[in-house]
C-alpha cells in the first residue's frame, strides 16, 4: 500500500535522529586523569619538564641572551627595546625577556609537579619509581634556582594548580624559603638519582650534588662568615672526590666543550640540556648561535645582536687558548675574508668591528633552520670545571688556600693544553700547548676565582649570577667596567628582575 | 542532436502521462504585462489540480481545460490572477505589477511567511543585487545591500580570501561571530554561487533567529537556490570577464634617496658604518603587481513537467590575481529536483558540489616566519630599492644591510608554492507529506562534506627562508563532514478571523572534523615542489592542532506558533531547546525562547482608505539566542605531548595543557527589537526602521586571569565571563522616484549604526592583545575595557617633536632623547615614558555604514550606481609603523617632513629617532570612506531582434568596481583587515579590528558581462 510506504518513510525520518548522550570522547587528546600508570609515564612528564628548558623562551634565547646582556661581558648591537632594557638595566615588567622566561620556567615546574603528583598514582616500590621521580625533583630545583636568582621572592608551587580561583590567594614565598625547598628537592634527587647516566642531559646524582654546591655558594653570597661556604665546599669536594665514580673529568681540549659533535662524549658536562636539530613546535629549539653570530658572513649568517665589548676581548690573555675558543676574530663576508676590524664591510647597520662570541657558532653541529638555528648542541648547564671553581672559591672563604690553589690550577692547567680549534675564523688549526695561563701561587683571593670563572665560563650565562651573588654591580658597571659606565645601574633595585606586570595584575597578593 | 534538444527530450521523458476528463478542450492565450509586453515563464495552473504549464518567450500558453475549472496565472513580482473557464477558447491576460511587493515571500526558519506578516527584523537581498557585479563568493555581494550587515574580505582583493560577515555588530569577543548560513534548509551550509541564488534573507532579531536557538545570536542568512519551473525549458548563459588592477600604491623612496635616508639615520644614531648604495633602482611594488583578470561563466537549465521540476547549473570561475602568481579557479555544480509524487507527497533533492584551487602568495604575515621571510606586500614596501632581483652570481638578492634579513618580494612571490584545493559536496533530500488537511510533516536528511588540501613548498633558491634547510615541503589535509536530520510538523488552521500556524520539530546534527599535517626539510629537488615531502631528510612534527580528530553533536527540539488576527494583529512565539556535546558536563542543554508582536496599523479603519499611507506596520520582539562557538573538547583537562629528545632518541614527553572547565556553556544574547515598516503613495516610498538592543551574557572569552605561573601551556582557556552590549539603528529605504513606460528611477538606501559596549570583563581587568606581526614585539596595542567599545587602539599619545631644552609640560620623551625625537603625553607625570603612559588612542568601530543604489532605466538601457561607505572608524597604520622605523624603506611623506636641525617646524620626528616600532597615536588615522562600489550600464536587446535567432533574452553590460574611493586614509586602502599576530582565525576577528598591515590590495576592476536566455 502506498500509505504504508509513506508511514515507513516517516518512521525512517524519525529514527535517523536517534538520541545521543552528548558525551565527548576525545580520541587524540590525553586526559591527565588516569594517565599515570607506570614509571614510563612519570618519565614522560619529566622529559616534558626538562624540554621546556631548551625552548626559545629559556635557554634557546630569551633567558640565555638576557643573562649575557645583563652581565659586563656582552654588549648590545640592536635597538630592540626589550634588549636595550637588559643591557642598560632599565628592565620593565612588560619586557618579553622577563615574562617569556618566567612563563616557560613555570611550565617546566608545572610539568615536574605533574610528574611528582602522578608518581603517587603509580603502584611501584620506591626503589623502582623514586629514581625516576627524583629527576622531577631535580628539574623543579633547577627551575626554581633560576627563578629565585632572577626575581628573589616568587610564588612557589609544589603541586599542579587545578583551581583557577587560587590566583586570588597566591602570594610570594620568601627567597630564603624558596632556597630551602630547592635544597630539599636536590637532596631528594641526590638520594635517589643514579651515579652515572646514559647522557649528561639526564639528571644524575653528580648533577644534584653539583647544583647543591652552587646553591650553597649562592646562598653564602658576599658574606665571608657564612656557613654556606663550608657546605658549598663540602658538596663540591664530594663531587670531586667521587669524580671516578661519577665518571667526571676535565676535558683535555677546551674547544670540545663548544663542539656539538664532540660534547656528548666528553666527561666534563655534569648536567646539559638535550638540544636536537629538530625544528619543534612552539620555538622549542636553540637560537643562541645566530644571536651571537656575525651578520652577513658566508658561514650562514648570524644576527649580530650580542657582541662583547672590545675591552672584554682585550681582558683575555692573548696566549690563553680560551680566548681563541671564545672569540671569532675572522670571517668571510661576501667572499672577502677579513679580520674583526673590517666586519662592517657587510654594510649592516649593527655590524661591529669587534671579535664576536664563537662558543656557539663555531661548531654547532647539524641544525634545522638557517642562521644556525635549531642546533644539536647540548649546552652544559654545569660542568666539572665549574665544580672545581666552586670548591676553590669556597676554599678561599673557609681559609683553605691549599685546596683553592689545587682546584683553580686544575682549571688553568687544562687551558694550557691547547687543542683542535680554528684560526679564529673558519680554518681549522691545531693549537699547541702554551705556558699561559700559568699556575697561580701564593694566596688565592676571591677575586682570583671570580676572574677565573669570568674567563673560563665566559658567555655561558654564569657571569650575571656571579655579579649578583657577589654584589659586583657598582664596580663592573662603573666607568672602569668593560662596557664603560652604565649610568642607569642602581644597586638598590637592579639585582632583582621585576615580576611581570601582567602576573602582578592576576595575583593581587604577589608583589615585587 | 544538440544539447538543447537532448535536454528537451529528457524533460519529455520525465513527463507523466496525464488523464484528462472527456469534456476537456484546448485553451490558449497570451500573458503580457500592463504595457502589453509578453511575459515568458508565467505559471499557468488549474486550481485544485496538478495540471499546469508556463508561457513561452512570446507569452503564449496552451492548456487542456474543462468548463468550471479555474485558471491561475502567477509570476514573481506580479499580482496573481484567477479566471474561471466557461467555454472560452482563448484567454489573454495582462498581469499587474505588484507594486507594493508586500506579497514577497520571506523564508524564515522551517517555513516561509508573507513579508507583510513577518514580525521580526528581516532584510531581503534580491538576486539581481547579488549578481550586479561579478563576485567569487555571494557574501561579497551583500556589502551595503542589507541594513545591519557588515561584510569584509579577510584579505583585501585576494582571490579566494574568506569573507567575514557580521550582523548587528559583534555579539561576542573570542567566539566566532559569523552568522549561521542555512541553504535550502541545511544548517551550516556553504554559500552557493551568486547566480544560483533565488532569494536571500538575513534574519536579524531574536524573534526571527531564536528558532535556531544556540546558533542564532550572530544572525541567520537564509538562502534559497533557484528551482525549476513547470513548462518550457530555459537555458541561461551568463558570462563575465573583468580586468583588475591594484587600486593604490605607496610613494616610497628611490635608490639614491634611500641610501641618503639610511646614512642620515646612521648619522643621527652616531653609527659610523656608512650605507653603500647598491647598483639598482627597483620599484618592488611595480614588480609584484600586474593586471589581473577574472572570468566567470555559468550555464543553467531550468524547466519541468507538471510534477517534476529541475534546475541545474554549472559555473566556472577563474581569476588571475593582481599580485603575481596568485590565482583561483573553481568549478561548481548545483541541481535541484522537486517532484510532486501525489497530492499529498512532495519529494525533492538538492545536490551541489564544487572543486576549487587557490594559488596563494604570502600576504598578511603574522610575523611567525620573520626570519628570512615575510609577506610579499609588506616586503615590497620595506625592501631596499637599491637592490635588484638577483645578485651578480644569479642568486636572489636579500636584504642584508638593514633590519631583519629577508628574501626579496619578487623571489618570495614567484618561488614559493602555496596551493589550496577545496572540494565541497552537499546532498539534501526532503519529503513533504500532508497528513491531513492543514497538517504537514517534513523530513530532511542531508550530508555536507569538505575536503581541503594544502601544499606549500619553499625552495632552496630562497636562500634565507629555506636555503639553510634545502627546501621545505608541507602537505596538510582537513576534512569535515556534517550529517543533518530534521523533522517537523506544521499545522495551519483558520480560527474565525484568525489564522493559527503551529510548528514543532526535532533536529540532530553531527559534525566530524579530522586532519593531518606533514612537514619536512631537505628535499631531493625543488622541481618536486611539495610532493618532494617524501624525499625529506628531516621530518617535522605537526602540532595537535594540525593532526586532530573531533566530533560534535547537537540535538534540538523546536516549536513556533504564529497567530494572525484579522490581518491586523500578528503574534509569533518560538522556542528551541538545544543540547550540544562540545559544552561542559554541567551545561549540556539550554532553552532559547522568543516572542514578537506586530500591528498592521494601515489595516485599521482609520488608515484603510488613506491615499498616502499604503502600509504601516509596527513590530516589537524579544528573545534569547545563543552562540555555541566552542571547539570540541574545550572544557576538558588536557595533557599535551611535546617533541623531546634524550640521549639522541626521540622520547615521549607530556606537559599540562589546560585545566577542566566543567561549567563552559554557550553565550546568550538577549535581544529587544522595535521596528516600523512604512509604505507611502502606493509604496512608491517604502521605509523600514529598526532599533535593537542586544545584551550578550556569559560571553566566551579567553580567561586572562590564570597566572602564567600556574604552568599551563594554554594559559587562556575559553570561559564564560564577559558581558557586552550592542545597540543599533537600521534604516532601509526604497523609493520609486520616477516610473513610466520608458523611464524609471529607483533608489535604495541602507544605513546602519551600531554601538557596542564592553559591560563586564574578568575581574574588571582590561584585556589586551596585539594587532601587529609578532616580530614587532608589541604586546598590547588593542584593549578591551569595561564601559568602552571592543578592540580600541592602545598606546602612547604622541605629542609632537622634541625641540631640545626643557620638555613641554605634560609630555616626556623616551630614554636618551635629543632634539628631533618624539614626545608623548606623560600621563602619570613621572617625567619618563613608561607603560603607565599608555592609553586608548583610537576606535576602529565606525559610527555608521551605509549604501545607496540608484537604478535608472531608459527603454532597454539601464544604469546602476552603487555607493557604499563607512564613517568614523579609525585605522591603526601598522604599515607606517614598519616603514617609519628606519630599518626599512620609507615614504616620501616621512623622508621629506622628518625633523632636522633646519626643518624644526614639523610634526614628524627625525629619522633614526629613539623610538622603536612606536605604538602611538601618530599612526592612528581616520578610516572613513565613500566608495563607488559599482557602476554598471546594461542593455537588453529588443525581442524583435532576438526572436528570429531563437533567443528570448539577451543582456550586455559593462560595469566598474571600486572605481572611486574618497578617504583621508594615507595607506593603500581604508577597508583594512589585518588579523594580527594570532593569525587568521575566528577568535581574533572580533577584537583585532582596524589594523593595516600587508594585506592583499583591494582591486579596481572593469567587467564585461553577457547574459543570454534561450
Amino acid at each position: 500500500m502506498i500509505k504504508t510506504k509513506y508511514i515507513l518513510l516517516l518512521i525512517m525520518g524519525l529514527s535517523i535522529m536517534g538520541c545521543s548522550d552528548l558525551e565527548e570522547d576525545p580520541i587524540a587528546l590525553l586526559s591527565p586523569e588516569g594517565y599515570f600508570k607506570s614509571t614510563a609515564d612519570i618519565q614522560a612528564a619529566v622529559d616534558g619538564s626538562l624540554t621546556h628548558a631548551i625552548n626559545e623562551e629559556i635557554w634557546g634565547r630569551k633567558l640565555s641572551i638576557a643573562l649575557l646582556l645583563r652581565s659586563d661581558m656582552v654588549d648590545l648591537q640592536s635597538d630592540e627595546t626589550r634588549r636595550v632594557e637588559m643591557n642598560t638595566h632599565t628592565i620593565s615588567g612588560d619586557n618579553e625577556m622577563v615574562y617569556d622566561p618566567w612563563t616557560r620556567i613555570y611550565l617546566g615546574i608545572s610539568a615536574a609537579n605533574t610528574a611528582i603528583a602522578g608518581a603517587d598514582d603509580v603502584v611501584e616500590e620506591d626503589s623502582v619509581k623514586n629514581p625516576v621521580t627524583a629527576q622531577a625533583y631535580f628539574a623543579r630545583a633547577f627551575y626554581y634556582f633560576h627563578l629565585v636568582r632572577l626575581f628573589g621572592d616568587v610564588p612557589y608551587f609544589d603541586a599542579p594548580v587545578i583551581d583557577a580561583e587560587a590566583a586570588k590567594s597566591v602570594s610570594n614565598t620568601p627567597e630564603a624559603e624558596v632556597y630551602e625547598k630547592i635544597i630539599a628537592d636536590l637532596q631528594f634527587a641526590k638520594t635517589w638519582l643514579p651515579e652515572t647516566v646514559a647522557s649528561r642531559s639526564i639528571p644524575s646524582k653528580a648533577a644534584a650534588s653539583s647544583y647543591l654546591a652552587l646553591v650553597y655558594l649562592t646562598m653564602a653570597g658576599n658574606d665571608s662568615g657564612s656557613e654556606y661556604f663550608q657546605m658549598a665546599f663540602n658538596e663540591a669536594k664530594e663531587v670531586i672526590n667521587n669524580a671516578g665514580t661519577y665518571n667526571l673529568a676535565l676535558d683535555n681540549d677546551f674547544q670540545t666543550l663548544f663542539n656539538a659533535e664532540k660534547i656528548d662524549a666528553s666527561l666534563e658536562p655534569i648536567f646539559a640540556l638535550d638540544y636536537n636539530n629538530v625544528e619543534a613546535e612552539d620555538n622549542a629549539y636553540d637560537q643562541t648561535a645566530p644571536m651571537t653570530g656575525i651578520r652577513g658572513d658566508d658561514d650562514d649568517q648570524g644576527w649580530s645582536v650580542a657582541v662583547p665589548a672590545m675591552a672584554v676581548y682585550d681582558s683575555f690573555d692573548a696566549d690563553d687558548y680560551r680566548r681563541r675558543v671564545s672569540f671569532q676574530t675572522e670571517a668571510t663576508i661576501g667572499g672577502v675574508t677579513v679580520d674583526y676590524t673590517e666586519f662592517d664591510i657587510s654594510g649592516h647597520e649593527f655590524a661591529a668591528n669587534r671579535p664576536y662570541i664563537a662558543k656557539y657558532t663555531r661548531f654547532p653541529g647539524p641544525y634545522a633552520k638557517s642562521n644556525k638555528r635549531a642546533t644539536s648542541h647540548n649546552y652544559s648547564m654545569i660542568r666539572y670545571a665549574e665544580v672545581l671553581l666552586i670548591a676553590a672559591e669556597a676554599a678561599v672563604e673557609i681559609g683553605d688556600n691549599a685546596s683553592a690553589l689545587t682546584y683553580i690550577n686544575m682549571v688553568r692547567e687544562r687551558a694550557r693544553r691547547g687543542g683542535e680549534s680554528t684560526n679564529g675564523g673558519y680554518v681549522e688549526e691545531a693549537i699547541p700547548a702554551s705556558a699561559v695561563p700559568a699556575d697561580l701561587s701564593g694566596t688565592v683571593t676571591v677575586d682570583d676565582v671570580l676572574e677565573e670563572r669570568r674567563v673560563e665560563l665566559a658567555f655561558e650565562g654564569k657571569r650575571w649570577y656571579d655579579i649578583k651573588r657577589r654584589q659586583l654591580g657598582e664596580e663592573v658597571f662603573g666607568a672602569s667596567g668593560y662596557e664603560g659606565a652604565k649610568p642607569d645601574w642602581n644597586s638598590a633595585v637592579d639585582y632583582d628582575t621585576p615580576i611581570p606586570d601582567e602576573e602582578l595584575n592576576r595575583m593581587p597578593n604577589v608583589v615585587n | 542532436m544538440n544539447l538543447k534538444s537532448r535536454l528537451i527530450l529528457m524533460v519529455v521523458l520525465l513527463f507523466n502521462a496525464t488523464l484528462f476528463a472527456q469534456d476537456s478542450y484546448q485553451l490558449s492565450g497570451t500573458v503580457t504585462d500592463e504595457a502589453n509586453v509578453p511575459i515568458p515563464g508565467v505559471n499557468v495552473v488549474i486550481l485544485n489540480t496538478t495540471r499546469g504549464t508556463a508561457t513561452d518567450f512570446d507569452g503564449l500558453y496552451q492548456i487542456e481545460v474543462s468548463n468550471g475549472e479555474t485558471l491561475q496565472f502567477s509570476y514573481l513580482g506580479y499580482v496573481t490572477q484567477t479566471i474561471d473557464v466557461s467555454g472560452q477558447k482563448q484567454i489573454n491576460v495582462a498581469l499587474k505589477e505588484d507594486a507594493a511587493q508586500l506579497e514577497e515571500v520571506v523564508v524564515v526558519g522551517y517555513g516561509a511567511r508573507r513579508k507583510s506578516d513577518v514580525t521580526g527584523s528581516v532584510s531581503s537581498v534580491k538576486s539581481d543585487e547579488l549578481t550586479a557585479f561579478p563576485v567569487l563568493e555571494a557574501e561579497q555581494a551583500l556589502q551595503g545591500r542589507a541594513a545591519g550587515v557588515v561584510v569584509q574580505s579577510n584579505n583585501g582583493g585576494e582571490p579566494g580570501a574568506p569573507i567575514s560577515i557580521s550582523v548587528r555588530g559583534n555579539t561576542s569577543i573570542n567566539a566566532n561571530s559569523d552568522p549561521l548560513i542555512v541553504v535550502d534548509g541545511f544548517i551550516g551550509a556553504n554559500m552557493p554561487q551568486a547566480g544560483d541564488i533565488a532569494s536571500l534573507q538575513v534574519l536579524k532579531d531574536a524573534s526571527a533567529t531564536a528558532i535556531y536557538g544556540s546558533r542564532g545570536s550572530n544572525g541567520v542568512i537564509m538562502v534559497t537556490t533557484k528551482k525549476g519551473k513547470s513548462g518550457k525549458l530555459n537555458i541561461e548563459l551568463n558570462t563575465t570577464y573583468s580586468i583588475q588592477s591594484t587600486s593604490n600604491k605607496l610613494d616610497l623612496l628611490n635608490a639614491s634617496d634611500f641610501a641618503n635616508y639610511q646614512n642620515q639615520i646612521r648619522a643621527n644614531q652616531g653609527n659610523t658604518n656608512t650605507y653603500t648604495q647598491g647598483a639598482y633602482d627597483t620599484d618592488w611594488q611595480d614588480l609584484i603587481y600586474r593586471t589581473g583578470s577574472t572570468q566567470n561563466h555559468q550555464v543553467s537549465f531550468s524547466g519541468g513537467s507538471e510534477k517534476i521540476n529541475v534546475y541545474a547549473s554549472g559555473t566556472y570561475f577563474n581569476q588571475d590575481g593582481v599580485l603575481i602568481n596568485s590565482g583561483y579557479e573553481r568549478l561548481s555544480f548545483l541541481s535541484n529536483i522537486d517532484a510532486q509524487i501525489s497530492d499529498k507527497l512532495k519529494l525533492g533533492l538538492n545536490l551541489t558540489g564544487s572543486t576549487s584551487k587557490k594559488n596563494g602568495v604570502a600576504t598578511q604575515s603574522d610575523g611567525s616566519a620573520s626570519v628570512g621571510g615575510d609577506d610579499v606586500v609588506s616586503l615590497a614596501m620595506r625592501f631596499a630599492p637599491d637592490k635588484g632581483i638577483y645578485n651578480e652570481d644569479g642568486t636572489f638578492a636579500t636584504n642584508d644591510q638593514i633590519g631583519d634579513q629577508v628574501d626579496n618580494p619578487w623571489a618570495v612571490a614567484t618561488q614559493k608554492d602555496d596551493d589550496t584545493t577545496i572540494d565541497l559536496f552537499r546532498a539534501n533530500v526532503y519529503a513533504d507529506y500532508e497528513i491531513i488537511e492543514g497538517l504537514t510533516f517534513k523530513t530532511t536528511f542531508g550530508l555536507s562534506t569538505k575536503n581541503e588540501f594544502r601544499g606549500t613548498y619553499t625552495p632552496r633558491t630562497l636562500t634565507l627562508t629555506s636555503g639553510g634547510v634545502d627546501g621545505r615541503a608541507i602537505m596538510s589535509e582537513d576534512k569535515s563532514k556534517s550529517v543533518l536530520s530534521e523533522n517537523y510538523l506544521t499545522y495551519n488552521k483558520e480560527l474565525g478571523k484568525g489564522n493559527l500556524t503551529l510548528l514543532a520539530g526535532y533536529s540532530y546534527q553531527k559534525t566530524t572534523n579530522e586532519g593531518f599535517y606533514s612537514e619536512g626539510t631537505g628535499t631531493i629537488d625543488d622541481s618536486f615542489s611539495y610532493y618532494g615531502l617524501y624525499t625529506a631528510t628531516s621530518l617535522i612534527n605537526g602540532s595537535s592542532g594540525d593532526v586532530y580528530f573531533n566530533e560534535t553533536e547537537i540535538q534540538s527540539q523546536f516549536g513556533r506558533a504564529n497567530f494572525d488576527y484579522d490581518d491586523r494583529f500578528l503574534l509569533t512565539a518560538t522556542v528551541r531547546r538545544d543540547g550540544a556535546s562540545n559544552f561542559a558536563k554541567n551545561e549540556k542543554y539550554a532553552i532559547f525562547p522568543s516572542g514578537a508582536l506586530g500591528w498592521k496599523v494601515s489595516n485599521e479603519n482609520f488608515l484603510k482608505d488613506s491615499k498616502s499611507i499604503s502600509n504601516l506596520k509596527l513590530r516589537a520582539s524579544y528573545g534569547v539566542t545563543g552562540n555555541p562557538s566552542i571547539g570540541a573538547y574545550e572544557s576538558l583537562a588536557v595533557l599535551r605531548s611535546l617533541y623531546a629528545s634524550s640521549n639522541g632518541e626521540t622520547v615521549t614527553a607530556v606537559t599540562p595543557y589546560q585545566n577542566a572547565n566543567p561549567d563552559l556553556k554557550w553565550e546568550s544574547s538577549y535581544q529587544t527589537n522595535f521596528g516600523l515598516d512604512l509604505g507611502l503613495f502606493n509604496s512608491a516610498v517604502s521605509l523600514s526602521l529598526d532599533y535593537y538592543d542586544i545584551d550578550t551574557k556569559d560571553v566566551l572569552m579567553f580567561d586572562n586571569s590564570i597566572p602564567w605561573s600556574f604552568g599551563l601551556l594554554n594559559d587562556e582557556i575559553i570561559t564564560n565571563v564577559g558581558e557586552i552590549n550592542n545597540k543599533g539603528f537600521e534604516i532601509s529605504l526604497n523609493t520609486r522616484n520616477i516610473s513610466n513606460e520608458s523611464f524609471s528611477w529607483t533608489t535604495d538606501v541602507v544605513f546602519s549604526r551600531n554601538k557596542n559596549t564592553v559591560e563586564t570583563l574578568i575581574n574588571g581587568a582590561d584585556f589586551f592583545g596585539s594587532g601587529a606581526p609578532s616580530y614587532f614585539s608589541v604586546d598590547n596595542n588593542y584593549i578591551l575595557r569595561e564601559g568602552e567599545e571592543v578592540g580600541l587602539f592602545y598606546g602612547l599619545d604622541y605629542a609632537g617633536v622634541y625641540q631640545g631644552g626643557a620638555v613641554p609640560a605634560g609630555t616626556a620623551a623616551l630614554t636618551g632623547a635629543v632634539a628631533g625625537d618624539p614626545l608623548f603625553a606623560d600621563l602619570d607625570d613621572s617625567g619618563d615614558i613608561t607603560t603607565a603612559d599608555r592609553e586608548i588612542i583610537g576606535n576602529p568601530n565606525p559610527d555608521f555604514t551605509w549604501g545607496i543604489t540608484n537604478t535608472f532605466r531608459y527603454k532597454d538601457l539601464d544604469l546602476n550606481i552603487f555607493f557604499q561607505g563607512s564613517q568614523g572608524g579609525d585605522i591603526f597604520n601598522m604599515t607606517n609603523v614598519q616603514l617609519y622605523n628606519g630599518d626599512a624603506n620609507t615614504t616620501y611623506e616621512n623622508y621629506n617632513n622628518a625633523w632636522t636641525s633646519t626643518n624644526t617646524d614639523t610634526n614628524v620626528p627625525r629619522v633614526g629617532n629613539n623610538s622603536n616600532r612606536e605604538i602611538s597615536s601618530r599612526f592612528v588615522e581616520d578610516g572613513s570612506y565613500i566608495r563607488l562600489k559599482n557602476i554598471a550600464i546594461g542593455y537588453n536587446l529588443p525581442s524583435d531582434v532576438l526572436e528570429p535567432i531563437g533567443i528570448s533574452k539577451m543582456r550586455l553590460s559593462v560595469s566598474a568596481q571600486n572605481l572611486l574611493t574618497i578617504t583621508n586614509y594615507s595607506g593603500l586602502d581604508p577597508e583594512v583587515n589585518y588579523y594580527g599576530a594570532s593569525g587568521n582565525n575566528n577568535t581574533s576577528s572580533n577584537t583585532v579590528r582596524g589594523f593595516d598591515f600587508g594585506n592583499y590590495p583591494t582591486v579596481k576592476s572593469v567587467s564585461f558581462s553577457l547574459n543570454v536566455t534561450f
